[in-house]
């Protein structure tokens, strides 16, 4: 098939403004959302998507993989970060470190990110060097170098790097058993570092392996955002993606097991590292209905975005019960779980800080968020979300996540209106019913 | 604070020269044009927005640098005083009167001042350098209007609450405590003290024993002083035209009244041109930290452009030639890079690098010999096009994030550095030449540098005894011994 009529059949040109285009009847976008967009598919199943933007002259190219943790089989875990990791060490065409050092002489950036489902590999370079990101990341897509060698000495720095952190980071195994805790299936709760003794097990034919049935095209999306010519772009993408063959058909992920009957609720940890006490706090939730995903999103913000959400302020600078906290909604595909962490002085504060947050946790049951708290909550949110779309590296990585997440991009500006209409009565709703003792786990860390 | 997936690609990248032992995932045949690089488009041009200015009827510069698809606008308020302006006697008073600032007002608490920025989403900070003091107020377009009505109350009606100075003080006690675990922040801070030694800008140079010596009236003097409107300028960078922001801000600062001000520009310090090596004891550092470094001139100078040319060539990336040679080659450091801070009177050249303990003295020759004259004179044109390549390519990455885009216009305007930092910036790398660089490496980087080491003295004392003389300062700059021909007294 020709480039002209391959790209002519699967291209869906969406351009959000365009009157009388595909999406004229979805939600106006505010500003900040009306960018063009432009999606296809390679015949060999690479996803395509393309974004202008001319106000300055450099490209953002993300190619983001379905893969993470969630692939890594028992006894192997801390593969996907080794193929991270792997994925800079040279391919059939480029030795190892050419990569970096060929985006940082044009003045590039680059970086990588594996997320439990998803991978990432990004840079940004000035727009005229758009061709070399392609060529590049289609040589490591299409032929990766896989040695003894390279697996070994990157084994080895991974290794050496996790026995670094795990002998120094104060805290830092409580978090993994905690996610044990509140995500109880392998697949679902095991660190991205993995294990040392895992890693050490990892074979280069494992690599091999992982590598041919994740990293390729028919599991990856490729985002391009910035000063492009989308006649041009399209050119350079077939030229360098389209006979990179499709891998074998990948399917989906296992649903979790999740552990039936009465779990422990309340775990407690001695932390040799650890200076001070602390402990985790965290709801399962398992089961979102259609919609409460919104309201979870604002709900987070009240409670913990900035100096003025209700856990910092009644801990941290009220009461003054805690000297840190951290905290969120964590997603693992359809699994997710509401996370507090508080350290604090001694003892006694930190058995406050609990009952603080057993208190705040009770009003949101209890009480309608004011609507002046909730109209904070939704600037801090625009604040957020179109702060991600502001760059186009943050474009690009937020449009490649949202496609592996299984969401249309078409989507978005109705999605965003979505994350507005919340109400006090969307927050209480979801509070009672998600915010139950049954769901609630503690994991407490003394100081040995 | 915990960040389970850390990651330093410097320390994880291996060196290159495996490529011939690969077994290679390709199931195709190879295409004639995967074997090499593809030749670049044509650079595209650079246009960026122009930024207008006026001047209020009180004497205050606002600045206006469109962004018109922003949905988000970045306000920096810019103080012409920063460190520097600081007492002699009373260092830290411009970094605690900044840092007051949102603490209260005659009308509003610091609660109430905290719930009104989190009210509109809105994102404040200050910080302080040697010569200016900047405020980021960063908020959605729609909500600019209270934006403005909030950062006139926080600033221009700052009352200063007593019970909020020892909060204040206490947390900047901390901060620069936590900043002294850091072995690069206390060589940098060392090498400032020795570089500003009897000029004004030694005053921006103090550690935290000295915050609790200023008091209320101490920043009151400073606030009155110095923050004026025709001591300060406004930018805003976003959806919103020169006649609209002019309308909108005298609205809102139009009280701020203006003040003689007499403010002679600070004669550059001269350059160090002895031998020095200074010694810090640090005893959690594992490594030895290696920073050292010279007075250059202001950014305004004509040297700018070749110099940070020169600057890429010698220590800007991890492709430069100090990395290349103390990390690749030679296996000393974790890593090694050299850099340029610029102020109102001088500049600052260094070099950083970290160092295993056995290898200082041989490190600090290598860094010496790659900024001495014989090396100097080898760079080849190609090595300078390819520093001119990374300048151009990395101009508008480093401006595109909104906040960075404002500071930058925030800087152009306070440091009068003009078109030829904005506009002209292309212009000006592509004519540097190999001739400009080496003219400017030759009157910049032949001055003898201070050298600064910071380490676990148990770790290195043996090998600072290499040095023919080494000053042992303490953490606060005082010198407490020297080791002179290997023996310390």
């Amino acid at each position: 098939m020709s480039v002209k009529k391959s790209a002519a059949l699967l291209t869906l040109a969406v351009l959000f403004c365009a009157p009388g285009g595909v999406n004229a009847q979805a939600t106006a976008p505010p500003k900040g959302l009306e960018f063009p967009l432009t999606q296809y598919k390679l015949k060999n199943g690479l996803q395509v998507i393309l974004s202008e933007d001319e106000s300055l002259p450099l490209v953002s190219v993300v190619v983001a993989y379905g893969v993470g943790p969630i692939r890594e089989q028992p006894g192997k875990s801390g593969l996907a970060y080794l193929m991270e990791n792997l994925m800079f060490q040279g391919s059939e065409n480029i030795s190892p470190m050419q990569h970096i050092n060929y985006i940082q002489r044009i003045g590039g950036e680059f970086n990588a990110n594996t997320a439990f489902d998803k991978s990432f590999f990004y840079q940004t370079v000035p727009s005229n060097q758009l061709a070399l990101v392609l060529w590049l990341e289609s040589d490591r897509m299409g032929s990766l170098s896989v040695t003894g060698v390279n697996v070994e000495r990157t084994k080895e720095t991974l290794m050496a790097e996790q026995r670094q952190r795990r002998s120094a980071e104060p805290y830092l195994e409580s978090f993994f058993l905690f996610d044990e805790i509140l995500f109880p299936d392998f697949v679902y709760s095991h660190p991205l570092l993995g294990t040392e003794e895992d890693l050490r097990d990892i074979t280069e034919e494992d690599v091999r392996s992982f590598y041919r049935t994740y990293y390729v095209p028919n599991n990856a999306v490729l985002c391009i955002t910035g000063s492009l010519n989308v006649p041009r772009t399209k050119e350079l993408i077939a030229k360098y993606f389209e006979t990179i063959p499709r891998g074998n058909d990948i399917p989906d992920p296992p649903a979790p097991k999740l552990v039936e009957g009465s779990p422990i609720r309340d775990t407690e940890l001695k932390e040799s590292l650890a200076p001070s006490p602390a402990f985790h706090f965290g709801y399962q939730i398992n089961h979102l209905q259609t919609g409460e995903y919104y309201g979870l999103r604002i709900l987070d913000i009240l409670m913990f975005r900035g100096k003025g959400s209700r856990l910092y302020k009644r801990l941290v600078k009220k009461e003054r019960v805690a000297l840190y906290l951290s905290g969120g909604i964590e997603e693992r595909r359809e699994l997710r779980a509401f996370k507090v962490f508080t350290i604090s002085n001694n003892s006694v504060m930190s058995d406050l800080s609990r009952k603080a947050i057993a208190s705040e946790m009770g009003k949101l049951r209890t009480t309608l968020v004011p609507d002046a708290e909730l109209a904070k909550a939704k600037d801090l949110f625009k604040m957020d979300y179109l702060g991600r779309l502001s760059t186009s590296l943050q474009r690009a990585l937020f449009l490649s996540e949202t496609f592996l997440s299984g969401k249309r991009l078409e989507d978005l500006a109705e999605e965003y209106a979505k994350y507005l209409k919340v109400t006090p009565v969307t927050i209480v709703s979801l509070a009672n019913r998600l915010f139950t003792p049954e769901n609630a786990f503690t994991l407490n860390l003394v100081t040995k | 604070m915990i960040n389970p997936r850390r990651k330093n690609w410097r320390r994880t990248c291996f060196l290159a020269g495996l490529c011939a032992l690969t077994f290679t995932l390709s199931v195709r045949s190879q295409e004639r044009f995967r074997k090499s690089p593809p030749i670049p488009d044509p650079l595209q041009e650079l246009r960026l927005p122009l930024i207008e200015s006026a001047t209020l009827s009180n004497g205050l510069t606002l600045a206006v640098a469109r962004k018109t698809s922003s949905p988000l606008m970045s306000l920096q308020l810019v103080v012409l005083a920063g460190e520097s302006d600081s007492r002699p006697d009373l260092p830290g008073s411009a970094s605690l009167t900044a840092n007051m600032i949102g603490r209260g007002t005659n009308l509003l608490s610091t609660a109430e001042i905290e719930e009104r920025i989190e009210s509109i989403g809105g994102e404040f900070a200050a910080s302080v350098s040697l010569d200016v003091t900047m405020f980021t107020f960063n908020v959605l377009e729609e909500n600019l209007d209270k934006a403005l009505e909030i950062f006139s109350t926080i600033v221009l009606k700052a009352s200063f609450p007593e019970g909020q100075m020892d909060t204040v003080k206490r947390t900047m006690y901390y901060e620069l405590f936590e900043r002294e675990k850091d072995p690069e922040y206390v060589a940098k801070r060392q090498l400032f003290r020795m570089l500003f030694k009897g000029h004004p800008y030694q005053t921006s140079i103090f550690n935290e024993d000295v915050i609790k010596n200023v008091g209320r009236e101490d920043i009151l003097s400073f606030y009155d002083r110095f923050y004026r409107p025709n001591n300060a300028l406004l930018v805003i960078a976003g959806n919103m035209n020169l006649s609209t922001a002019s309308r909108k801000v005298s609205h809102y600062f139009n009280t701020w009244t203006a003040r003689r001000m007499d403010r002679p520009l600070l004669p550059s310090p001269p350059p160090n041109d002895r031998e020095q090596v200074a010694f810090i004891d640090l005893p959690q550092a594992k490594d030895a930290m290696i920073v050292l470094g010279n007075v250059i001139f202001p950014a305004t100078n004509s040297d700018y452009f070749p110099f940070i040319v020169l600057n890429q060539v010698l220590g800007g990336t991890m492709g430069s030639r100090l990395f290349m040679n103390l990390r690749e080659s030679k296996g000393y450091a974790s890593y090694a890079f050299s850099g340029a801070d610029f102020f109102k009177s001088c500049g600052v050249f260094w070099v950083r690098a970290k160092v295993t303990p056995e290898v200082i003295r041989d490190s600090v020759q290598e860094v010496l010999k790659e900024i001495g004259s014989s090396a100097i004179e080898k760079t080849s044109s190609f090595e300078i096009e390819q520093a001119k390549s990374f300048l151009i390519g990395n101009f508008p990455l480093k401006n595109e994030p909104l906040t960075s885009f404002s500071l930058e216009v925030a800087r152009i305007k306070a440091f009068n550095l003009g078109e030829d930092h904005w506009n002209k910036y292309y212009e000006n790398i592509i004519l540097v030449n190999l001739e400009r660089v080496l003219a400017t490496a030759q009157r910049f980087l032949q001055p003898w540098p201070a050298i600064v080491i910071v380490g676990n003295k148990n770790l290195v004392a043996d090998y600072l005894r290499e040095f023919d003389k080494v000053d042992i300062y303490d953490i606060s700059g005082n010198l407490r011994s020297t080791i002179n021909k290997g023996v310390e007294k």
